[in-house]
């Protein structure tokens, strides 16, 4: 792992289009901005290892897996009536 | 209303929980992405078995030991109001909301005793391109463990995906 000393207000760039700024440093807690081109996902890492988990736990890793019986169709799958609002801040 | 396979240019898989799938290369769902837990799959088949037509089985073509069980979950949740970050919009090109569907994955607990669904990253699928992403509701306050009340999936006639 890349190890770097920032003071706030000081920025680190990843890749050509990513900057982290530490936008302010209170006691144990540094708050971080993030700079990103609007199509790259940023979540914080436990959030994103818990649904790692979630979905192997999901896939039954580590379980037996017996074969199922019965038929086995495409699945419909149909848009909603009900529109998903857009989130507020980016 | 089931769909089934088509014949034509079509090509099988063996899955270890269905057995021989047949499918056609218009079946596939994309995840450009892949799976947080399962990165390197990208292509997907969406099944689902005649006796339980509420859960949708999102089989790997890529790797038959893999299929997450999923579902709607609007059927259990009717209020349930995701808030999509432009990434996924964006990304998917979702322009209209005829253009594409949510599936939230649902994960047996060990005992077989509950179900929960994960509502905090529900899986976008555009239905025009085929292809989809897990989008994570980062700033909401719904769990990846929410669990779904017994009531309410005998009340839809669901059953479990044991």
């Amino acid at each position: 792992m890349l190890v770097l000393s920032r003071k706030v207000n000081q920025s680190i760039m990843v890749g050509d289009n990513v900057r982290v700024v530490v936008v302010a440093v209170d006691r144990d807690q540094v708050k971080l901005g993030i700079e990103a081109p609007r199509e790259i996902a940023v979540h914080r890492s436990e959030i994103y290892e818990e649904i790692q988990r979630s979905n192997r736990a999901a896939a039954g890793e580590g379980a037996p897996q017996a074969p199922r019986t019965g038929a086995v169709n495409r699945a419909a799958l149909t848009p909603r009536k009900k529109v998903p609002k857009p989130e507020k801040n980016h | 209303m089931e769909v089934t396979m088509e014949f034509a240019q079509s090509a099988t898989i063996e899955t270890t929980r269905f057995g021989t799938v047949q499918y056609a290369e218009t079946d596939i769902i994309e995840f450009p992405w892949g799976l947080p837990g399962f990165s390197g799959l990208q292509r997907f088949l969406a099944l689902s078995l005649a006796e339980q037509p509420n859960f949708v089985w999102l089989q790997s073509v890529d790797d038959p030991r893999i299929a997450l069980p999923a579902a709607d979950p609007w059927q259990i949740f009717g209020d349930y109001d995701p808030r999509l970050p432009v990434y996924a919009t964006d990304t998917l090109q979702l322009r209209d909301p005829s253009d594409f569907t949510l599936l939230c994955v649902v994960v047996v607990t060990k005992d077989a005793e509950e179900l929960t669904m994960n509502l905090l990253a529900p899986i976008v699928v555009n239905l025009k391109t085929n292809r989809a992403r897990q989008v994570m509701l980062e700033n909401s306050s719904y769990s990846v463990r929410t669990p779904i009340p017994r009531k309410r999936l005998e009340a839809q006639g669901a059953a479990q995906p044991a």
